[in-house]
């Protein structure tokens, strides 16, 4: 069962928190936009990137995680008054509940997005590419492709593998974050994690076998 | 001893959990030795390895940064103005296509159907004016109705009236006149 991230506060957990709270490593910043709503900025800054990425990996279109991560951030900000923190020890030096809360918005606007465009990622990976350097055309011709590929083998996975490998590589969360963003368990988080990966590989692999010698040509990938 | 297939699935999770947290923590210090697990499955280390190289964090264009900087320091702006004029909870965002039924990172009670951050935000201001102003209307008509019924009293009949109520009162001359 999910740990109850955002629950309601009982006694013990209140009791709890005021010994924990200092692990939010965002604390401070979201106490000051909390008083102050122009305060919000430095948050803000620090986590576009990590929003607009996951939207992007999501929804597979410039414009629309551009769309996504706006309604994301205009929601947080006029939201901030409501969130609680809860950091627990269990979480690292490095939590920030604050983070977990941020995407579990930009889950639901990206899910709903989606559900409007009725569209699914393409992997257009015209933002992962590279320029190409006109000294070492071939190496970065190369690295497009491993990119191409990647993506393309996280793509095909189903949407809660393809999400937790987005937020765990790409957004470098803890598996204890990203349980907190997609409301499971840090273990039914591992082991989604753990499939995804081996399917990724053999998917790899599989294209790698067929792009490689001849006599392998026909396998099925 | 040989593991149940689900406790050797999660054992297995656990480990590529650990290495995953080794790998990405040597990419962040830009180490060029990646950890080593003889444990884990070498297919698992190498598609994490793949996907950590492959999978580049993307960011957005300056101008689209700026952009939304700029509107978020403008709802700020509006949300403290609501908030010194006495407005009370923030209001949700009709055009964020947000159920917040959906997450209890949102509180119950917001309403979905509100209008978007702007316009909402003004409405304790606009309600306050409008209500100032009609009152204020009110008023202004019942004076001047006031005063249709009450004609006013020329100068000169104030102060005849003034004098002869001196003299009843004192016997004499008003008091205050020389």
């Amino acid at each position: 069962m999910a740990r109850p991230v955002f629950g309601k506060v009982n006694a013990r957990q209140e009791a709890g928190r005021s010994r924990v709270a200092h692990l939010d490593r965002d604390r401070t910043l979201v106490e000051a936009a909390q008083r102050n709503p122009s305060a919000f900025e430095p948050l803000y800054r620090r986590y576009l990137a990590q929003v607009y990425s996951y939207a992007y990996y999501e929804l597979g279109d410039h414009h629309d995680a551009e769309d996504a991560t706006e309604r994301t951030f205009l929601l947080a900000l006029t939201h901030l008054g409501r969130f609680e923190e809860r950091a627990r020890p269990a979480d690292g030096a490095g939590a920030s509940t604050f983070r977990v809360w941020l995407f579990r918005i930009a889950r639901n606007v990206v899910s709903n997005q989606r559900r409007t465009l009725r569209r699914h990622p393409e992997a257009p990976l015209d933002a992962v590419a590279v320029m190409p350097d006109p000294l070492d055309v071939e190496r970065r011709a190369v690295e497009r492709e491993d990119a191409a590929a990647a993506w393309s083998a996280v793509g095909r996975l189903p949407a809660d593998r393809r999400r937790a490998l987005v937020l765990r590589f790409v957004d470098e969360m803890t598996t204890a974050e990203i349980a907190g963003v997609l409301g499971r368990s840090e273990n039914a988080v591992r082991v989604l994690i753990h499939r995804a990966l081996r399917s990724v590989a053999r998917d790899l692999t599989g294209s790698r076998r067929g792009e490689g010698s001849p006599g392998e040509e026909g396998r099925p990938a | 001893m040989t593991l149940p297939l689900r406790d050797r699935i999660e054992a297995d999770a656990v480990l590529t959990d650990l290495y995953l947290d080794a790998l990405l923590a040597a990419q962040a210090r830009r180490a060029t030795d990646v950890p080593s697990s003889t444990d884990l499955d070498p297919t698992i280390r190498f598609a994490a390895g793949r996907l950590s190289s492959d999978l580049a964090r993307v960011h957005p264009s300056f101008r689209f940064e700026e952009r939304l900087a700029a509107r978020l320091a403008e709802v700020a702006s509006r949300m403290r103005l609501a908030a010194a004029a006495g407005g009370g909870d923030m209001p949700a965002l009709a055009d964020s296509g947000v159920d917040p039924a959906l997450d209890p990172a949102f509180a119950p009670g917001l309403d979905p159907a509100a209008d978007p951050e702007g316009s909402h935000l003004a409405r304790p201001l606009l309600i306050g004016g409008a209500l100032t102003s009609a009152a204020l209307s009110l008023a202004g008509a019942a004076y001047v109705a006031w005063r249709r019924t009450h004609p006013a009293v020329p100068p000169m009949a104030r102060a005849v009236r003034a004098v002869a109520q001196a003299r009843l009162t004192q016997g004499g001359r008003p008091r205050g006149l020389a």
